[in-house]
């Protein structure tokens, strides 16, 4: 048996590449091998096939094998696992993972899309009964049936990345008590610490259980059934585990015949898809790739990056040029009712990179104030001192994110300087957005900083400034009495607006030492910084974002 | 005793809370003043607000687009 291209791997990337390639043309012969029970599956619904929001199978399973065939003439083979490559004769050998036979199979020219895997590092007790990954459809079946039974009570859930907090959602949403337990000091590392700090508090408010900088050193059960998750921050009585600690990339195959790795172990390939031997090409969770910003190597495996690179490799080896340009790392994630994306360089992705970063929080909210349904929104923009070139953006809120996070990938796309995006002629209409666009408002906010007319300070450094002793600064809350007596900062004190210029004296000692403005969303607080400025206080800033922002502690 | 009015339809946050503010101020122990308010955030701060402050917030009800709350001086 031979086949002309020769696919191993049936999720995103595999079919993908089997689709495109029949659509560059309708004459070779197409095989697919798959270890899996399923092909093309949207892994990334598993957590909400869990929650039960996706109540079927079916609708997780975009193509069956035999569609595959009718739709793409491709020949797909399920529960195959290919051993080995012969890169010289130009032959797999292929296990059959039910009847147990191998076989060696021919190809013309050789697609690896074999996906990641998830990590189980080796913990002690990690190969008890119930602790779980979830990666395939069947890993959610599996957890499914157990639900169904009752089963699970109390889930741990290891590591706070994106899957472990759609799953904790998920979990919560039926009931089912979870904690959390991430070994960082923050969960999702993509996002700036405050905002990670807000989403956090998020799923307390909703009563996931989350545990930062904690490390998991073992599992303890009985009859070889998990019962405690042992971790540095205490023992976890529990009675299911899901390991959502990361996932390695599946280059085993490629490593053995020597193909060229890069980072992280994945399969290294030029921007159209070619691995180091030129019958060979690779896409999806196994493949490297760069970073769109920095233009350095980079791994952010995502299923939207897959079929990107499951494209550009088809037209690669049906003869066709094509280029992916790279990750800027761009994600987007619910939390309950609250909302989060980010996309291209954080601030110390951006500082690793070499570049002299800025930043700037501004809250606002996503329609017209007076349109039902408005709801606040934080952006956080970086960009590059000097040049103004944007570097990354991160938003959080009730409101809609996903939508200037998408207009920020577009302007990261094309190289734009905050400038630019300042002044864009984005949609508007009161049930769409607010008539100072909040992209254009952050960016306006970020040009005033850099040009110096104004002076911003992020919840982090004032908070850090908080717990020093040695400060002797002072955080000024120019809200109204009624506001401020309801939540403000501990140890700030109260000047409303309207009486700030009329009481200075009271402030008179803080010429030369730092204020921190606060008020609600920063824009009073930015009218107050002015005043102060014309009155000498050569240290006065605002809290970027507004008390609406701030993660820490109120009273 | 007396009762007073306080519209504050239309506001956004603060403008309702800190009428309710002021009107109170005026007001003498005892006296009640029914608030009207579209700003939904005033919910969660009048509460908020009348717990810190001893004052008695003695209803609070929505009807339709509009939060009515009575509160008592203390």
């Amino acid at each position: 048996m031979r086949y002309d291209v020769l696919i191993i791997g049936g999720v995103a990337a595999g079919t993908k590449i089997a689709a495109k390639t029949r659509r560059e043309d309708l004459d070779c012969s197409i095989g697919l091998f798959t270890e899996d029970d399923d092909i093309s599956y949207a892994g990334c619904g598993l957590p909400y096939y869990l929650g039960g929001i996706i109540q079927t199978r079916r609708q997780l399973v975009v193509r069956k094998p035999e569609q595959l065939k009718e739709l793409n003439n491709v020949d797909v083979m399920v529960k195959q696992q290919v051993r080995a490559i012969d890169p010289e004769a130009h032959t797999v050998e292929v296990l059959d993972l039910e009847s147990g036979e191998s076989r060696t199979v021919g190809y013309g020219k050789l697609a690896l899309a074999t996906g990641a895997r998830s990590l189980r590092p080796p913990i002690p007790g990690i190969e008890m009964e119930g602790i779980h990954t979830l990666r395939s459809v069947q890993d959610a079946d599996t957890i499914l049936a157990l639900i169904s039974e009752d089963a699970i009570g109390h889930v741990v859930i290891v590591g706070g990345g994106f899957i472990g907090i759609e799953v904790a959602e998920n979990f919560a949403e039926r009931g089912i008590e979870c904690t959390v337990v991430e070994m960082l000091p923050q969960i999702l590392p993509p996002f700036e610490e405050e905002i990670a700090k807000h989403l956090e508090k998020h799923l307390r408010a909703n009563k996931v259980t989350v545990l930062t900088g904690a490390k998991v050193e073992g599992f303890e059960g009985e009859g070889g059934r998990v019962t405690k998750v042992k971790t540095t921050k205490g023992v976890i009585r529990t009675d299911f585990v899901l390991l959502s600690i990361g996932v390695t990339p599946n280059s085993e195959l490629a490593k053995n015949i020597g193909l060229e790795l890069g980072l992280r172990n994945t399969i290294k390939a030029d921007p159209s898809g070619r691995t180091s031997h030129p019958d060979i090409f690779t896409a999806g969770d196994c493949t490297g790739t760069r970073h769109v910003i920095t233009g350095k190597e980079a791994w952010i495996p995502m299923g939207s990056t897959a079929n990107k690179q499951g494209r550009v490799a088809a037209l690669t080896l049906t003869g066709s040029h094509d280029e992916f340009p790279g990750t800027l790392g761009t994600t987007v994630v619910k939390v309950f009712d609250l909302f989060a994306g980010r996309t291209g360089l954080g601030m110390k992705e951006a500082r690793d990179a070499g570049f002299d970063p800025v930043s700037c929080m501004v809250t606002t909210k996503d329609k017209a104030h007076y349109y039902p349904g408005a709801e606040p929104i934080s952006i956080t923009l970086i960009a590059e001192k000097g040049t103004g070139r944007l570097l990354g953006g991160q938003i959080y809120g009730r409101g809609v994110v996903d939508k200037p996070i998408d207009a920020l990938v577009v302007a990261l796309s094309l190289g734009a300087k905050v400038e630019n995006l300042s002044k864009m002629d984005f949609a508007y209409a009161p049930p769409f957005s607010t008539a100072i666009n909040p992209l254009n408002l952050a960016a306006t906010v970020l040009v005033n900083k850099m040009s110096g007319k104004m002076q911003g300070i992020g919840s982090l450094d004032l908070h850090e400034r908080l717990l020093d002793p040695d400060w002797s600064g002072l955080v000024l809350d120019i809200r109204e009495i009624p506001e401020y007596t309801i939540s403000a900062i501990p140890g700030s004190v109260n000047i409303p607006f309207t009486e700030l210029e009329s009481r200075i004296t009271e402030i008179a000692g803080y010429k030369d030492k730092e204020i921190a403005l606060i008020c609600g969303l920063g824009r009073r607080a930015f009218e107050g910084y002015l005043r102060l400025r014309k009155h000498g206080f050569v240290k006065a800033m605002l809290l970027e974002g507004g008390l609406k922002a701030w993660p820490y502690e109120v009273e | 005793m007396s009762t007073f009015e306080v519209d504050a339809k239309g506001m956004q946050c603060p403008g309702p809370i800190v009428e309710v503010f002021k009107t109170m101020n005026k007001a003498k122990p005892g006296d009640l003043i029914n608030d009207e308010v579209t700003d939904f955030g005033f919910k969660v701060d009048i509460k908020v607000w009348c717990k810190k402050t001893c004052n008695e917030l003695v209803s609070i009800a929505e009807n339709g687009n509009v939060i009515k709350a009575t509160l008592n001086k203390a």
